[in-house]
């Protein structure tokens, strides 16, 4: 059967904005703060074998191989053999998912008897038990790390709404009513995927919904395979690292062979440093997903929808065993941080066949942020994630104070923290000036957050990256600022912590957390004198460049 | 008689209605000073401005000073280590993989930005009292040197209580008596500092050219004789005198589609009609907004430009789909129509100034629904040639005809405004199928019975002159204002208690200010509580029957908030959770009392004409009237093309229109077999 070209047009548009509102509304009902307000959280839609055909647009992180986790639930239980009512449910590192947090759940979605598609979603849960509230840090295994579930298939009716995986779960995790909230939310965003898939097989036919479903990963794989043609084809390396993890001082270092071919491109992480025995270990899901990002960010535009068949002309080839992939039981919560480091190597490998296309590194790193503290009624967890500045580009500087490139978190509003949470206050919230690299194009700034400690018994763990080795520049440009954190405690006294870290404080500490910028793009002598008093004026830039410039020329 | 002045982006309309008696009249916006277009459509109507006593007017020129930057030279002030507030935004982006991303720009630079040392907490008590040395000694020379018009300030917490933000307004006012101070907790009394203060700064920054604009207006009008009453239009479907809407400048920014569906709503209540789904759909977008039992939904916040602003609108939702949208395809081979619009210049192919892509204009032209003689009423003749060499290469590419391929444009043009009614029906819980659907604008009678048919509507109304019904609605619009308060407290009995308390007090305040207004009589108004589960991030409006407001529990409060909750969610009923009340909103409507009658203009009876559309795959005959000539009551079935003075209906096979006795067009599905489809 051949597919009308107009109906096509008209489908799969309503796929993607079927998969949007699944997005929207995950966040709009969720109840703790890192899913309602930072968003940590993505849904969408997949065929019945498995792949993405459309996804609401929130966290690179987790879209990227959310394919990979459902395919690893249907090994175990194909889908001819799932009823109406079914759901699967996968947040094992080492079978598809990614790290403990983020939970996929699957909703099978029935036309007649048969599974036409899925409803994806995934939210990172505040906590989910493991060695310490929301961050353990010190885990050295993943058992340390919160509840495992491996890839399984639960009847909603049956096990949840007070059923028994439902009260497994709330036996395990520490603030059970936000996270079950949580749960509850991503039931219900695929719930509402249900209804709009099965809106349009009523009216189109469950045939050609499936087939629209097909030639939608058909035509992206055809937009990513038009624009690998236009590449300059051959063999580029790129490297950077990972401070150290959170022990020894060795740097982590991560490889990347990247060979554009006419047929695709393969990105090969042999040399990449073995896994290590902290939680910096980054899933082979996670390492996937960070290689597609980049390559799809420079390789093509942004509205190419990204599904399963962006992947196919893509390669990625990881040693098991590396720090890039894992064996079990390797601890992995803080394997954002590796996953940008490979989203970095792989930039910069294709920033020798694409200069135009690409940006210099940000201070990309995701910066978990977390305070808690057990209250009379129970835990109290606050999480936040902070980004910093973006690496400059051709064309324009870097962003400042994002979230990077392979996330999307919001920050959580001061005024709503101060609602909320009785045990600490947000004293400052600023751009950091002078954090970025300076280039013809400069990095984007970083941002400082000031927090002053209201009760005694508050718990902080942090985990966070270029604390040692700055963002470098490109084509030029300068790197940007480390970034830092420190407490003062109450008693005069004051430490600086490690970028991996967990401290005990009391009423009346102070702790500063600064995230750098991104590198400059281009040579400084290049910059205009336009932009430089731009930047002087706004006071994001405190030292004239060109005094120096003047100086050295004498 | 009552006058209503719309400026829009290329034409400024004008409808005068008096006595049944209805003058409408078009002409060229001058987007430089707004003004003169709107004095030129008065003067070009013939009317007399002192036989008007009712003057209502929509401009883009809070929009527009926005878009372009050039609002007032605006300063910001912060709680002490917060003035990066504005650029730090809520730190995410729009567009996940976009490498060279960009945040929104606010209408102001970091150096613009200060802090003054001070700290509001939740409950309203202060850790840090307002230092006002400090304020004296170097804030107040700073926005002394700094050139500046107006001063937005936002504090933390303001909103729970704003008594810093008040002294800090003082001594600015007491040093530098002509800045323009605004403060956030007068613009905005909810949570949330960066939407907040974006709103603060936006109001502050348009506020002296709305006020410049309107007084130079109103002295104009008065000089040429105008005695009447000089009001404005509001996003938020009512109307200011235009004395405050100098000093509400925030809400009059999107006054422009808020009017229009006010109108429309208006007009077809007549019939009886009072759920409906509007579609405005002009040159370059079209405008849908849901309507329930006579009141368009409104939404908590809008933006502009990507910048936030946390006032009630409208809920109004726009895409990319109009008469100059153009059809396109993608390097993935895909058929796209529109966000692209050849706009008025060159504008479409078919209008001969040199437009070289297809447009849907372009694609009625060549299917039939446009005749090239007769569109806006003749006194524009199109160049059918064109119309039909545009669409060759997409015709070429795909191996259609070129009449397949301007069908196909048109059908993808009507998914993206299906895809617009489905955002504020379906996914706000509302099925379409219980609405009409009611199209206006230049080119949404053309397209309204396929988008019903996709939605599954089968009545659609379509009000008379549907080319200017913005016009209308700035004289068929009532005062409006509301006022919306943040006050977190888990529901139980006595927050229900609170709540009585709480509206009462907010009703007088409302009161009191339609008094300074100088605006007397009954008001009504509308209650509504924002309500979340604790936990929760996002709030759920819950409305309060009228008959309830002073008899509130919790038990009907907790019904109301599961009700609404399932609607959006599709989970939340019989949840055991607690509940808890975020913020009460109060709307206050001083109703404008007997509308002001929109009807045709009448031509003597006569037969139709022959013609043939495109129609399904094939050509087919249809029956072409016009509007103006039709006589009430009379059933014309489909397929039929009727022209009007300022737009034209297509009734496809198996519908058919009457005109009522409000002058209103009901176009309807009926179940005639399916013949002459494929015919000819």
């Amino acid at each position: 059967m051949t597919l009308n070209p107009i109906d096509y047009a008209v489908i799969s548009q309503a796929l993607v904005a079927g998969a949007r509102e699944m997005g929207v509304k995950l966040i709009r009902s969720a109840y703790s703060t890192i899913l309602r307000e930072a968003r940590d959280g993505s849904a969408g839609l997949m065929d019945r074998h498995g792949n993405t055909v459309a996804q609401a647009e929130l966290i690179p992180m987790q879209l990227g191989p959310i394919g990979e986790t459902l395919r690893a639930c249907l090994r175990r239980y194909p889908v001819e053999t799932l009823r109406e009512g079914d759901f699967l449910i996968n947040n094992d590192p080492f079978e598809g998912g990614q790290h403990i947090p983020d939970v996929f759940i699957f909703t099978p979605i029935f036309v007649d008897g048969q599974v036409v598609a899925f409803g994806a979603s995934v939210a990172h849960h505040l906590d989910l038990g493991g060695g310490a509230p929301g961050l353990n840090i010190h885990a050295s295994d993943v058992y340390q790390e919160g509840l495992r579930i491996p890839p399984s298939k639960y009847s909603f009716e049956r096990d949840w709404n007070g059923g028994a995986f439902e009260r497994l779960v709330t036996a395990n995790v520490r603030v059970p009513d936000l996270t079950i909230g949580d749960f509850n939310a991503q039931f219900a965003a695929n719930h509402i995927g249900a209804a709009r898939v099965k809106q349009l097989c009523a009216r189109y036919g469950a045939a050609v919904v499936m087939d629209v479903m097909r030639e939608m990963q058909d035509y992206s794989e055809r937009r990513v395979r038009a624009a690998i043609a236009q590449a300059p084809k051959g063999v580029y390396h790129g490297e950077d690292a990972v401070d150290d993890d959170g022990l020894s001082e060795t740097p982590l270092v991560i490889k990347t062979k990247v060979t554009i071919a006419d047929d695709g491109v393969e990105i090969d992480f042999e040399g990449t440093c073995a896994q290590v025995k902290r939680n910096l270990n980054c899933p082979y899901s996670s390492t996937l997903s960070a290689v597609l990002s980049c390559v799809k960010s420079v390789l093509t535009s942004p509205d190419i929808p990204y599904n399963e068949g962006m992947a196919r002309p893509i390669k990625v080839k990881v040693p098991y065993g590396s720090l890039m992939n894992p064996r079990p039981p390797a601890p992995v919560r803080a394997r954002m941080v590796p996953a940008f480091r490979a989203f970095n190597a792989v930039m910069k490998a294709l920033a020798q066949a694409l200069p135009d296309k690409v940006i210099a590194c940000g201070f990309d790193t995701t910066t978990a942020f977390c305070l808690s503290r057990l209250n009379e009624s129970g835990y109290s967890v606050y999480l936040e994630i902070f980004g910093g500045g973006y690496g400059g580009s051709k064309e324009s500087d870097g962003v400042d104070a994002v979230d990077g490139p392979l996330s999307n978190c919001s920050n959580a509003p001061v005024e709503s923290l101060d609602l909320d949470y009785d045990y600490f206050r947000v004293a400052g919230y600023t751009l950091e000036p002078d954090s970025f690299g300076m280039g013809a194009q400069r990095g984007g700034a970083g941002l400082r957050r000031r927090y002053e400690i209201l009760k005694d018994d508050v718990s902080l763990a942090i985990y966070s990256d270029r604390f040692r080795l700055a963002p470098q520049g490109l084509f030029g440009g300068q790197p940007a600022r480390t970034g830092a954190c420190s407490v003062q405690h109450a008693d005069g006294t004051s430490q600086s912590l490690r970028s991996k870290a967990a401290v005990e404080l009391r009423r009346g500490d102070v702790v500063e957390m600064s995230v750098g910028g991104g590198g400059g793009y281009g040579h400084p002598d290049q910059r205009s004198d336009a932009l430089i008093d731009r930047d002087l004026q706004d006071g994001i830039l405190t030292r004239d460049p060109r005094t120096r410039r003047r100086l050295a020329a004498e | 008689m009552r006058v209503g002045v719309e400026v829009g982006g290329t034409f400024t309309d004008l409808v005068a209605v008096s006595d049944g008696r209805l003058v409408v009249t078009k002409v060229p916006s001058t987007p430089r000073s707004p003004d003169i277009g709107a004095l030129d459509a008065l003067r070009a109507s013939g009317l007399d401005l002192k036989g008007i006593a009712d003057l209502g007017h929509g401009s883009t020129v809070a929009t527009n000073a926005v878009l372009e930057r050039k609002g007032a030279k605006v300063a910001f002030v912060a709680t002490e280590g917060f003035r990066d507030l504005l650029f730090l935004q809520r730190h995410d982006r729009r567009n996940i993989y976009d490498l060279a991303y960009q945040k929104p720009a606010p209408p102001l630079r970091r150096r613009d930005c200060f802090e003054a040392p001070e700290r509001m907490l939740a409950d309203g008590s202060a850790s840090r009292s307002l230092d006002e040395a400090a304020v004296r000694t170097r804030l107040l020379p700073a926005l002394k040197s700094g050139g500046y018009r107006a001063v937005a300030i936002c504090l933390l917490n303001a909103y729970a209580n704003p008594a810093h933000e008040r002294r800090l307004a003082e001594l600015i006012r007491a040093e530098l008596p002509d800045l323009l101070v605004t403060c956030s907790h007068e613009v905005v009394r909810e949570f949330r500092e960066y939407e907040r203060a974006s709103t603060t700064v936006l109001s502050a920054y348009v506020q002296p050219v709305i006020d410049g604009y309107l007084d130079r207006f109103a002295r104009t009008l008065a000089s040429d004789g105008f005695a009447g009453r000089f009001t404005v239009m509001q996003s938020n479907g009512g109307r200011l005198p235009a004395d405050a809407m100098r000093k509400s400048a925030i809400t009059a920014l999107y006054s422009g589609p808020a009017a229009g569906v006010v109108g429309a709503g208006r007009q077809v209540e007549r019939s009886g009609f009072r759920n409906l789904v509007t579609f405005d759909m002009g040159g370059t977008s079209t405008d849908v907004c849901l309507v329930e039992d006579g009141r368009p939904s409104l939404a908590a916040e809008t933006e502009i430009d990507g910048l936030p602003i946390r006032t009630p609108v409208l809920d109004i939702v726009s895409v990319g789909a109009g008469g100059g949208s153009i059809a396109w395809v993608d390097d993935g081979g895909m058929l796209r129509v529109g966000p692209q619009s050849a706009g008025a210049d060159p504008g479409p192919a078919c209008y001969g100034k040199g437009g070289r892509d297809a447009t849907t204009t372009d694609a009625h032209v060549v299917i039939g629904t446009i005749r090239p003689g007769s569109f806006l009423g003749g006194r524009m003749m199109l160049d059918a040639t064109a119309a039909h060499a545009v669409f060759q290469p997409i015709a070429t590419r795909y191996g259609m005809s070129i009449e397949q391929a301007a069908a196909s444009v048109l059908r993808l043009a009507d998914a993206n405004i299906v895809r617009a009614i489905q955002l504020v029906s379906t996914e706000r819980g509302r099925d379409p199928r219980d609405y009409v659907l009611v199209p206006f604008g230049g080119a949404g009678p053309l397209h309204a019975a396929r988008v019903a048919e996709d939605l599954g509507i089968s009545t659609i109304v379509v009000p008379p002159n549907p080319g200017v019904i913005s016009a209308y609605g700035l004289v068929a619009s009532d005062y409006t204002k509301f006022d919306t308060v943040t006050r977190k407290m888990r529901l139980d009995e006595e927050a229900a208690r609170d709540v009585i308390d709480r509206f009462a007090e907010m009703r007088v305040r409302l009161a009191a200010q339609f008094r300074d207004m100088g605006l007397s009589g009954d008001l009504a108004y509308t209650h509504t509580l924002e309500m979340r589960f604790v936990g929760q991030a996002f709030e759920v409006p819950v409305e309060i029957e009228a008959a309830r407001v002073e008899a509130l529990d919790a038990a009907y409060l907790a019904d109301r908030f599961a009700d609404a909750h399932h609607r959006v969610f599709m989970h939340g009923a019989g949840l055991d959770r607690p509940v808890e009340i975020v913020a009460l909103r109060v709307g206050a409507t001083l109703p404008i009392g007997a509308l002001p009658t929109l009807q045709r203009e009448r031509q003597p009876a006569r037969p139709p004409e022959q013609a043939r559309v495109f129609e399904g795959a094939a050509w087919i005959d249809c029956a072409r009237y016009a509007a103006e000539a039709m006589a009430a009551g009379e059933a014309i079935a489909g397929p039929a093309v009727i022209e009007g003075y300022t737009a034209t209906t297509y009734v496809p096979p198996g519908w058919s229109a009457t005109i009522d006795e409000a002058d209103n067009m009901v176009v309807r599905q009926i179940n005639l077999p399916p013949e002459g489809e494929g015919g000819a």
